[in-house]
């Protein structure tokens, strides 16, 4: 037993299913494990094709006027047979495009024009505003008829009693569909504009229509009747003068109104702004396309199988009344008492209803608002950095009521004075007049856009004219007046008899007029207007959509590009943030990105083609272009060509062929071994033939000025560009390149961001340079420079590159050069050296003077080629011999030079003085102030012996103590005197001391070489070691004595040269 | 390699189209025109019966056929 409530509760229950499925498939979708992408899903969702329409009104039709219903699914049986080519093209397109609409795929073939798809977007929202009507009509119908039949049963009018007259049940449905319609396609902008939740739903529904209309067919057909011949047979009998209804060529049915039924569904079935979003923006995969040919017209074979048994059965049931045909489906179960039956046809027609009103809005608002609104939007907020994905949103859900109630609205006009499936044709030949459009489109590229917005647009007009002014007429809203005499009285414009066409039923009289101009307008102004270029690119792309490859492309750039998040930001205005990042991510995922976190500059138009392209998912093509275009002006960017330096850029082979030629060369020239200007000179002239450059210069690095100087020059003579030096400094172009060591280029020097460099530049009418820096070992020593005057752009990638080589090919001749030189330049030093230390050699004794009651030995081994070491014997006379021993500090020419001066005043001036203490005061006071000013000292030791007396009188100036060797006692001793060494002080007096030697003792002076030499373990040979020495070898000759002691220094260090310079003189004292 | 569908092929689904075209519409459509009960059910219904679902059947095998040979690919 049915009440009202329990028919609303089973409403709502099934909305919550419904629903539910819808979330689940969301769901399922952002886990990437869609449960919609699969022929049986998608086949299943393109019976939204079923409205009630089919549902109630193909029985209906069938019971007045026969066979005419089944054009409606002919049709489409065979358009779905063409789809392997036609649908399958569209889909490819509109995938390759980012399509989202029928506007939008028809504005985007002809040069994204915005005005052609606000025209498709009006005319689609108007033409579908009978169809919407239809469903509420149906929905709110059957509804009653329930609610009648609950009622009949005794129950209360329940709930709806409480509401107010004017509250009827179309609105409370078309208030219902139009959440519905919220909930499903506008809870969020999607990028992708595809509704997997929404399409979900259609396929549920699809399944219950199917289900609950085959339950009802088999019901009637073999519960009421003995199945399909038993109710032709009656029939036949009962009503023969309505033989008619199964046959055609009648009055009811003439083969041309047959044509144009089947014609105008064919259309409708592709162009209707609900079909084309199920079948080609909601298709998850080209594939699935080849099962739904089959599946498709399956469904509608399933469908329609038990239209003519229920129409009949109805008809044989109610006497031949047919005043309620449209609704047999509901009152033969129901009149049968059946009325869970009733409630499952119920469910399947609301079903129906659901599913065309929910996708019909959603595809209309996603229009309405890319076509309509965006336009608008975009000139008030393009600059303003609100986001306006929240605005937009909730503009489509406004525009998704906004349509649901204009079909309201329709219906209160229209009525009941139409039948179901006269409404729905109105709504038929609408669609087909997209077709010469769309279908010219895709496989006649001379089709431009003026063909296609006069063909439009007249189409419409006669459509209007010739089918919604009848219809507004016949409801009484409009005079019967100009149905009778046309309008302004003139009986040629009678609106169904248009220019004295007459004899034509209502739809063929339409069709034909309506495509008469629509496909004339577009004919004769796509033959006769020339196309603009994006429209060419764009048919291009369209007409050969399978073979189009985006070669040109890439010979595009941008002039003052966004960066990336730029791109982002604006994403984030139209899209949201989280989407906007979302597809960014996923676009940077596989691409390289430079240093600074930037996309090189010619990966940039594919990041704003990516833009246009993620915008017009959610916005549609033509408005995304124009977002796009309005955005870069806005910022001083724009789209230019690239002056192709290789010819193409796209052609890598030849390119590389003639990268490798101009590396070839110069690699050639440097290793040519020329000097080094000659090298120079001949790099720049090749990089200034080859590349046709103003002006070419290579810049060194000079150290101690730190600054670029000019090295080598060719092209013209720029006192500022080509001949300046140029300080390293982070405000030139030039010194960036060097100080951060990378590439620096400038396509378009109308934007520069370092003004000085920017004044120069202009001051020389360059339209674009590159620097790059020529390293040494990775480190900067100079910049390869290159300005052209009269291209932009020609610096691309690939030429950076090969820029980049040469100056790492001048960096390796640079090298070479300073190489050689330091070469050359050690090889004097050497020799000079030697010299010094020839001349510091001979300056020593050459050999040991010979006195009676001694014998002597010396030697001086320095350690680096000059040393400080100093030793010299003075003989007096023939009892008395002077011994000096000195170490000037350092090692170096400096300490040799001392060393000779040394010499000098000893050798000049020590027969005048007669102890060595006077000796060494007048010494210290000679050199006190050369010894300061260089920063040296010298320590020395001087030793008077007197070969009679056997005396030795001696002064220290901070010498080691020489050691003696006492052959008596057997042991060593130091001659020690007391004295500061020379240069630290200008007044010293040196203490004098004075011993007396025996035969066979040995003296040894010696400078600290011999005692400091240490060993790997760091041990001094001291003076104790050398004492031993003394001691075992005192027998020895000095001559001798020394060479051994030296082998003994030697072993003890474990090397051949001693760290020092080393100096010994040995004195024996001979009996 | 080209992603557009087998020429052969594709000449195929448009004859079919066309060959559905003619079949459905006047004059062919004539031929089964008649006042005639066949199985007690009129002739051009059943023409549709059986015609319909015939269509549906040799697309059917087409296009697994098509299926076959993209994989085959």
């Amino acid at each position: 037993m049915i009440t009202i409530e329990f028919v609303i509760f089973i409403t709502l229950g099934y909305f919550a299913l419904l629903f539910a499925v819808a979330y689940y498939a969301d769901r399922r979708r952002e886990l990437g494990r869609s449960i919609i992408s699969n022929p049986h899903i998608y086949s299943l969702s393109l019976a939204v094709y079923f409205t009630t329409w089919t549902f109630y009104g193909s029985v209906g039709r069938a019971a007045t006027s026969g066979l005419d219903f089944l054009p409606v699914y002919l049709g489409p049986t065979l358009i779905a047979f063409a789809w392997w080519f036609l649908l399958r093209k569209m889909v490819h397109i509109s995938k390759e495009q980012n399509i989202v609409s029928i506007a939008d795929f028809i504005s985007s073939r002809y040069g994204k024009s915005a005005p052609l798809g606000a025209i498709v977007t009006v005319f689609a929202v108007v033409g579908i505003m009978p169809y919407i009507a239809l469903q509420l009509k149906a929905v709110s119908h059957t509804f009653e008829l329930m609610m009648a039949a609950g009622a009949n049963q005794g129950a209360a009018r329940g709930i709806l009693a409480g509401l107010p007259p004017y509250l009827d049940t179309a609105f409370i449905i078309a208030a219902v569909l139009a959440l519905f319609g919220v909930l499903f396609g506008a809870r969020r902008l999607d990028a992708a504009a595809r509704h997997e939740g929404l399409v979900a739903a259609i396929a549920l529904e699809s399944l219950i229509k199917v289900v609950a209309f085959l339950a009802v067919g088999i019901f009637v057909t073999y519960g009421m009747f003995n199945g399909f011949s038993d109710i032709f047979t009656r029939f036949l009998e009962t009503f023969p003068d309505r033989k008619s209804l199964v046959m055609l060529g009648t009055e009811q049915i003439p083969y041309a109104k047959w044509f144009t039924l089947t014609f105008i569904s064919m259309m409708a079935v592709m162009f209707l702004p609900r079909q084309f979003h199920i079948m080609v923006i909601e298709n998850s995969d080209e594939n699935h396309i080849r099962s739904a040919m089959w599946r498709f017209p399956l469904y509608m074979f399933l469908i329609n199988l038990f239209v003519l048994p229920i129409a009949l059965g109805g008809l044989l049931l109610s006497g031949g009344d047919t005043t309620n045909a449209d609704y047999f489906v509901i009152h033969l179960p129901l009149d049968a008492g059946h009325t869970w039956l009733a409630l499952l046809v119920f469910l399947g027609g609301f079903s129906a209803a659901a599913g065309m009103v929910m996708v019909e809005s959603v595809a209309l608002a996603t229009m309405i608002l890319n076509h309509l609104v965006m336009p608008i939007i975009i000139r008030l907020h393009i600059d303003k950095s609100v986001g306006l994905s929240d605005l937009l949103i909730n503009i489509k859900r406004l525009a998704i009521v906004a349509v649901i109630f204009q079909g309201y609205l329709y219906y209160k006009i229209i009525g009941d004075s139409l039948a179901l499936v006269n409404i729905g044709l109105i709504s038929f030949v609408a669609a087909t007049q997209f077709a010469p459009a769309a279908i010219g489109g895709l496989y006649w590229q001379r089709g431009n856009r003026r063909g296609a917005t006069y063909g439009i647009l007249l189409g419409f007009l006669v459509w209007f004219y010739t089918l919604m002014v009848p219809s507004f007429v016949r409801s009484g809203w409009l005079k019967s007046e100009i149905l009778e005499k046309g309008l302004f009285g003139l009986s040629i414009l009678r609106p169904t008899e248009l220019f004295g066409l007459s004899g034509f039923d209502l739809w063929s009289h339409s069709l034909f007029w309506s495509l008469f101009f629509n496909l004339s307008a577009y004919l004769v102004f796509s033959l006769f207007t020339s196309p603009s270029r994006i429209e060419q690119e764009q048919a291009e792309k369209f007409v050969n959509a399978y073979g189009y490859q985006e070669e040109e492309q890439t010979r595009k750039r941008i002039s003052k590009a966004p960066t990336v998040m730029e791109f982002v930001d604006l994403m984030a205005k139209f899209i949201g943030e989280k989407q906007a990042h979302a597809s960014i991510t996923e676009y940077l995922g596989n691409r390289e990105i430079d240093e600074r976190g930037s996309l090189s500059e010619y990966e940039l138009p594919n990041l704003k083609r990516f833009t246009e392209r993620t915008l017009a998912g959610s916005v549609g093509a033509a408005p995304a272009r124009i977002i796009i275009e309005n955005y870069l002006s806005a910022r001083g960017s724009k789209m230019e060509d690239v002056f192709d330096i290789f010819g193409s850029v796209t052609l890598s082979r030849t390119t590389s062929r003639e990268q490798l030629g101009v590396l070839y060369e110069s690699a050639r020239i440097v290793a040519g071994g020329e000097k080094l200007d000659a090298i120079f000179e001949q790099i720049l002239d090749l990089l200034f033939q080859q590349f046709k450059f103003d002006l070419c210069v290579i810049r060194m690095l000079e150290e101690d000025k730190n600054t670029l100087v000019v090295r080598c020059q060719k092209g013209m003579t720029s006192e500022h560009l080509g001949e300046s030096e140029r300080e390293i400094t982070l405000n030139t172009y030039i010194g960036e390149a060097f100080l951060t060591n990378s590439v620096l280029k400038a396509n378009d020097t109308d934007f520069l961001d370092k003004p000085h460099s920017a004044q120069i530049i202009h001051r020389e009418g360059i339209k674009s340079f590159a620097h790059a820096p020529i390293t040494m070992e990775g480190q900067p020593v100079g910049v390869l420079s290159a300005f052209s005057r009269s291209v932009k752009g020609i610096f691309t990638d690939e030429f950076i590159a090969l820029f980049r080589s040469i100056a790492g090919q001048i960096g390796i001749a640079w090298r070479n050069a300073i190489q050689t030189d330091k070469l050359i330049e050690a090889r004097g030093r050497e020799r000079e050296l030697e010299i010094a230390m020839n001349i510091q050699m001979s300056l020593l004794p050459a050999s040991t003077p010979k006195l009676r009651g001694l014998s002597l030995g010396g030697i001086c081994v320095p350690a680096s080629q000059v040393g400080g070491d100093y030793y010299d014997y003075l003989v007096r006379d023939d009892q008395s011999i002077d011994l000096v021993i000195a170490d000037v500090s350092g090692h170096n020419v400096g300490a040799a030079l001392l060393m000779a001066e040394t010499r000098t005043f000893i050798q000049a001036r020590a027969r005048g003085i007669h102890t060595p203490s006077q000796l060494l005061a007048e010494l210290n006071r000679f050199f006190y102030d050369d010894l300061t000013r260089a920063e040296l000292f010298i320590t020395l030791f001087y030793i008077n012996y007197n070969t009679e007396t056997r005396r030795v009188t001696y002064a220290n100036a901070g010498h080691n103590p020489p050691l003696v060797w006492r052959y008596g006692k057997r042991c060593c001793e130091w001659l020690d005197a007391e004295g500061l060494i020379l240069g630290v002080k200008k007044e010293v007096s040196f203490q004098e001391e004075r011993t007396t030697l025996n035969p066979g003792d040995v003296v040894l002076l010696y400078t600290d070489g011999i005692i400091e030499a240490h060993n790997d373990r760091d041990e001094l040979f001291g003076t104790e070691r050398l004492c031993a020495l003394l001691q075992e070898h005192h027998a020895l000759d000095p001559e001798m004595l020394i060479p051994c002691i030296l082998d003994q220094v030697r072993l003890f260090t474990g090397v051949q040269n001693f760290a020092d310079d080393v100096s010994m003189i040995a004195l024996r004292v001979e009996p | 390699m080209s992603n557009s569908p087998h020429p052969h092929l594709r000449d195929a689904w448009v004859l079919f189209f066309v060959l559905g075209v003619i079949m459905i519409n006047f004059p062919f459509i004539h031929i089964f025109n008649k006042d005639i009960l066949i199985f007690g059910i009129p002739l051009l219904v059943l023409y549709f019966l059986v015609g319909w679902p015939l269509s549906i059947l040799v697309v059917y095998i087409f296009a697994r056929m098509l299926e076959k040979t993209e994989k085959s690919r």
